[in-house]
Order: C-alpha cells, then sequence, then structure tokens
C-alpha cells in the first residue's frame, strides 16, 4: 500500500465518526483504518498532522499523532489550524500544499520556555476531485542544528572574553619574575600566590562554561530518573560543612520526610542547583548568620510564584510553560547577606552578569553560577525566581514539577 | 485569500475568530523577526518584515470591514457582540504591534551600520524574547478562551517594565560615557520603548479577552510601576 492511500483512508476514518450528519460525508468513510498503521503513525516520533480545508475559520486539523499533539498542545479532535500554530510561514505552506497542490516548507519556532526549532513541511494528500482537500503537515526537530550553530558563536565570545583578563595578569606576573623580582624571594613568593589564584580562577571558569555547554545542549530533553530533594539537599549540606565551618555560617535546612519530595530529574544536574545556590547564599552571607534552605513539597504553579515578604521585590528569572493542574516541589534558599536592588534582577542570569560595586575577584565566582542553576532548571521544566529586600538578604527560589504529577515530557 | 464560501452566522464569526488568530501569528513574526534581525543585523530580514507589514493593515481592514458587516446584518447580542467588539479591538491592537515592529526593524537597519553595540545586544534580544512570549501567551489565551491564562499575563507586565527601566538606565550610562555612541543608543532606547509598548498591548489584549469572556471588566488595579527611571 502507498503511504499516501494508507493515510486517505487513515484521515477518511479518523474524520468520519466527527463529521455532523447535516455536512457531506466523507467519501471514504467506510474504510476502517488499518490498526498496526494506525498505531505506527500514532507512535512516529515526529510530528504528523493531517489538515482539511474547511467552509469557514481556515483550514481544520483532522488528524494529529501523539507527538503533534504535544506540539500544538491540542486534544484529539477537529480544530482550526489557525488555533493551534498562528506561524504565517506554516499557515502558508499548508494553503499552498492545499489549494496550490505542491509541497511547500517552512522553519517553525513553537516559542516556549524550551524554544525548539522545527522544519515543516506540508504536502498535498488525496485527490480534491474525488474527495476533501487534504494537505499532511510534518515536523522535523532542527533544534540541535540552529542552536549548536548560535551556541558556539557564543561560547567563543564570552570565553576568549573572560579568559583575557586572569590570563593577561599571569602574563604580567610571568614577565616580573623573570625580570626584576628575579632575586627578590619575598615578592616571588607573593607573586606566585596570586599567579596560582589566577590559574585557579581561568580553570574554574573553563569547568562552569564547558558544563554550561553541555547543559545547554540537552536542555529541550527531559530527563530520566528520579531524585529525592531532601536526600539530594541532605548530601550537599555534608559535601559543603567545611566551606561552611570556614565562612562561619550555618545551614538551617527545613525539609520534608525522604520520599515525599520526589522529581523527575537527572541526580548530579539537580545536585549542582542546589550547590550553585547555597555556595552562593554562603558567599553573601555575614559571619554567624544563617542560611535556610526550605523545601515546600507541593504547591501550584501560582503559589511558587507568590511573594511572601511584601516589602521584598521579586522577579521570575524562568517561568515554566504552563500546564494545567501540575504541581511543583518549591527549594528556597535565603541569606541574611547584602539583598539585590530590584534593577539587578532582571539581569541576574546573564552570563557573566555582576552586580556592581561587587568585586569579581573577592568573591571567587566565575559569573556562570545562577546561569548554570537557570539552564538545568529549565531542561527540567521548572521556574526560577529571586525575592530580595536590599540589606536584609535574598531569597532564591527553584520550583520543579512533582514525579507523581505525572506531566512531564508527553502529556 | 482562500475559497471561502461564507454561509451562516456561525460560520462568520469563526471566520471572525481565526481571521483575528492570523493577524496574531503575524503580529507575532514581525516582532520576532524584527528582533532576530537587530540582533544579527540581517538587513535582508529588515527588509522582509518591513514590506510585510502591508499584509498586517490588509487583514485587520479586512477584519474591520466583515465586524461591521456582521453587527450591521446580524445583529449579534450579548456573546456574540462581544465577539465581535473584540475581534474588532484586538485586530487594531494587533495591527499596532505590527507597526511598532516594523518600526523596531527600520532602526536595526541604521544600527546595522553602526559599530555594533555588544553590551545592550544581550539585554535587548533578553526583553524582546519576554514580550514575544507575552504576546504568544495571550494569544494562545484568545485562541483556546483561557481566562486564567489571559489574566496571567494581564497581572505580570511589570517584568517588562523592569526590563525596560534597566536598559534605560543602562543605555544613559552609557551615552553620558562615550557621546559617539550617541545616535546607536538612542535607536536602542527607542526599540526598548517600542517593546515595552508592545507588552502593554499583550496587556490590552488580557483585558479584552476578560471582557469578551465574562462580559465585565477587570475589576481590581494593575500592579504598575510607578516611578519612571531617572
Amino acid at each position: 500500500m502507498s503511504q499516501s492511500s494508507f493515510l486517505n483512508r487513515l484521515t477518511a476514518a479518523f474524520a468520519a465518526p466527527q463529521r455532523p450528519s447535516a455536512e457531506p460525508a466523507a467519501p471514504t468513510a467506510s474504510v476502517a483504518p488499518d490498526p498496526l498503521h494506525e498505531a505506527a503513525l500514532e507512535r512516529l516520533p515526529d510530528p504528523v498532522a493531517v489538515i482539511a480545508a474547511a467552509r469557514a475559520g481556515g483550514p481544520e486539523v483532522l488528524f494529529a499523532n501523539a507527538a503533534a499533539r504535544t506540539l500544538f498542545g491540542a486534544p484529539h479532535r477537529r480544530i482550526g489550524l489557525v488555533n493551534l500554530i498562528r506561524d504565517p510561514g506554516v499557515l502558508e505552506a499548508v494553503d499552498e500544499a492545499l489549494f496550490g497542490r505542491i509541497e511547500a516548507r517552512s522553519v517553525y519556532e513553537a516559542g516556549g520556555a524550551q524554544d525548539r526549532v522545527w522544519r515543516a513541511l506540508a504536502r498535498p494528500l488525496g485527490d480534491p476531485a474525488t474527495g476533501p482537500r487534504l494537505a499532511l503537515l510534518t515536523f522535523s526537530d532542527e533544534t540541535d542544528a540552529v542552536r549548536g550553530e548560535r551556541r558556539r558563536a557564543d561560547f567563543l565570545a564570552n570565553a576568549s572574553h573572560e579568559l583575557r583578563t586572569p590570563l593577561a595578569s599571569l602574563i604580567g606576573f610571568i614577565e616580573t619574575l623573570r625580570g626584576h623580582a628575579k632575586d627578590d624571594p619575598k615578592a616571588r613568593d607573593r607573586f606566585l600566590g596570586v599567579m596560582q589564584a589566577e590559574a585557579g580562577r581561568m580553570s574554574r571558569l573553563i569547568d562552569d562554561l564547558m558544563s554550561l555547554s553541555r547543559i545547554e545542549l540537552n536542555e529541550h530533553i527531559t530527563p530520566l530518573g528520579q531524585v529525592d530533594l531532601t536526600l539530594a539537599i541532605t548530601d550537599v549540606v555534608d559535601a559543603l560543612t567545611p566551606l561552611v565551618r570556614q565562612a562561619g555560617v550555618a545551614l538551617e535546612p527545613s525539609l520534608p520526610p525522604v520520599g515525599a519530595a520526589t522529581i523527575v530529574g537527572d541526580r548530579d544536574q539537580i545536585v549542582q542547583v542546589i550547590r550553585n545556590l547555597v555556595d552562593n547564599a554562603i558567599k553573601y552571607s555575614p559571619r554567624d548568620t544563617a542560611v535556610r534552605i526550605v523545601v515546600s513539597a507541593d504547591v501550584s504553579a501560582i503559589e511558587a510564584v507568590t511573594v511572601r515578604d511584601p516589602a521584598a521585590s521579586r522577579f521570575s528569572l524562568l517561568d515554566p510553560d504552563r500546564v494545567e493542574g501540575r504541581r511543583y516541589i518549591l527549594l528556597q534558599v535565603s541569606d541574611s547577606g547584602p539583598g539585590l536592588a530590584r534593577e539587578h534582577l532582571p539581569r541576574l542570569s546573564e552570563r557573566f552578569y555582576r552586580v556592581e560595586g561587587q568585586k569579581s575577584g573577592e568573591k571567587l565566582g566565575t559569573g556562570l553560577g545562577l546561569a548554570i542553576v537557570k539552564h538545568i532548571v529549565n531542561r527540567h521544566r521548572g521556574g526560577l525566581g529571586v525575592e530580595s529586600v536590599p540589606g536584609s538578604g535574598a531569597t532564591f527560589s527553584v520550583w520543579l514539577p512533582r514525579a507523581d504529577g505525572g506531566q512531564v515530557g508527553a502529556p | 485569500m482562500n475559497e471561502h464560501i461564507v454561509r451562516s452566522y456561525g460560520d462568520e464569526l469563526k471566520q471572525l475568530t481565526s481571521d483575528v488568530a492570523r493577524l496574531g501569528g503575524l503580529a507575532e513574526a514581525q516582532v520576532s523577526d524584527s528582533l532576530d534581525a537587530l540582533s544579527r543585523r540581517d538587513v535582508a530580514l529588515a527588509k522582509t518584515v518591513i514590506a510585510r507589514d502591508q499584509k498586517l493593515d490588509d487583514l485587520q481592514k479586512e477584519i474591520e470591514r466583515s465586524t461591521f458587516r456582521l453587527i450591521a446584518l446580524r445583529q449579534p447580542m450579548a456573546v456574540d457582540l462581544r465577539h465581535a467588539v473584540a475581534a474588532l479591538k484586538l485586530s487594531m491592537t494587533l495591527e499596532r504591534c505590527g507597526d511598532l515592529a516594523k518600526n523596531i526593524a527600520k532602526r536595526s537597519l541604521v544600527l546595522a551600520d553602526a559599530e555594533p553595540l555588544t553590551p545592550f545586544s544581550r539585554s535587548m534580544d533578553r526583553m524582546g524574547r519576554l514580550v514575544a512570549a507575552r504576546l504568544k501567551d495571550v494569544l494562545d489565551a484568545y485562541s483556546a478562551s483561557d481566562l486564567d491564562r489571559a489574566i496571567a499575563v494581564w497581572s505580570r507586565d511589570e517584568e517588562v517594565d523592569e526590563h525596560y527601566n534597566s536598559l534605560f538606565r543602562e543605555l544613559l550610562t552609557y551615552m553620558m560615557g562615550d557621546p559617539r555612541t550617541i545616535t546607536a543608543s538612542a535607536h536602542l532606547l527607542f526599540i526598548a520603548k517600542n517593546l515595552e509598548r508592545i507588552g502593554d498591548y499583550a496587556t490590552n489584549i488580557a483585558e479584552v479577552i476578560h471582557f469578551e469572556l465574562t462580559g465585565e471588566e477587570v475589576a481590581s488595579k494593575r500592579p504598575k510601576l510607578e516611578t519612571l527611571p531617572t
């Protein structure tokens, strides 16, 4: 059976029961779909839809397979195409296939938090002389190719810019050591110390850049596996004990019992999120204060963005796409540091963004920590927000979908 | 457009809604393409955006005509009347969004000739994506008749304002630091303002959707930054 005649039968069969009896029935309505072919089409990894011309309101979606329903966020029923995809390029391609009877292509950027890029292909289907005007609309994922290119360019620009400063200082010290400081043991020791710190900074920067680019490449792939947040946080708290002692800061976790806060996720990445947030909080905490780590095991998307302190300014650095009824686990890390002024909040997760007056050398940061957190959380379909009262501390919130919400990935 | 043979009242209303969605799609594409043209210094894309503005104007006039025809001939009541009025208001707002995007594209042509102001391309891109996402959200809410989603857009205009204020302050500092950048910075300032206006239009659209679905004005006052950037 040729592919197109199979699709014709299939669409006819899908369309038939949904057609009101007053309208002309589909010509091949009596043909039942071959269950194997139907199942195969339904389970194709790429989105596939069959589109029909309609009397009013533009073309309608007759059939959409599981991947297409995820892409459109649409129920499995007849609906106007323009209600699902407004992109003029895709609509034109479909019109060309339906009415011009020629194959047409377009690039479709679905928008949303994961920001994927698709290549849409519309092909005429069936014979308009004998049946309804139909078109086959398929999508293939081009995200990797397109984003990979852009990311490589960004990575190069960022990395070269940020590595130049410590490298310039290393070169300067080496010159001095070969020159007039050659026979001055005191100066030599001091310079070697600075050089070690600068080299360490370069090495941390390279680690962070590498891990950021790795995370970004997987960003639109939903993670597998389950992570218990309580256990993960306990591990991080244990690992940070020496650092905490050195900084003279106390960690105060307030966690639900083991098993009550499980998310779908990549354990290593989740640990990195917690670690970066707690690290930051410790860095900005004055001595003899506490960093609070609070987990609320069951909140809605609205509750997750609710400001708790009326004096605080709040900003969402990342908002997950809305999914009806999805429940989240909320992790909040608060410090009692200097806090952040309102105007810095929107830019905190930008790479290498540093709050004015914050000396980059002193706090040992690479300026990439929050960018890493943001990309990991985005991969996990979660959200990231910051709340701050200047002078009395900042709270970073991460909310991640509950594992038993069961809605991560395909609906 | 295509071979529409509009028959019933229901079909006419359906056609109206889908035309508004189509116009929304065009407006979205204008906004995101103008931003791409700006960030990639893509002159050809900017020219495409400028040329495509005519399509939005035509479709808006078409929607206006069919709304008037519908109101005159069918004399819709209650929900149907609200649908028709919403379509009219939305089409005007979306056409305005398209105009602002066209303006961004025009300015991107000027900026493509100047030295790139790299520190701002990222912030501008961010603000642009935020605004585009809000426009997408509110149009999704319109297509799905989803009141909650519309309200979510309506109540969060503040974030766009934050971005605008932050960019405003930065650009000012930049211009003071190096007067040679004033021309380019001034264009960027207008682009930021345009984006901020598009964000405002998204909230207006949310208000229209609220009225369309409930028949009532949005009750509470929108959270708004009262202070102007200094």
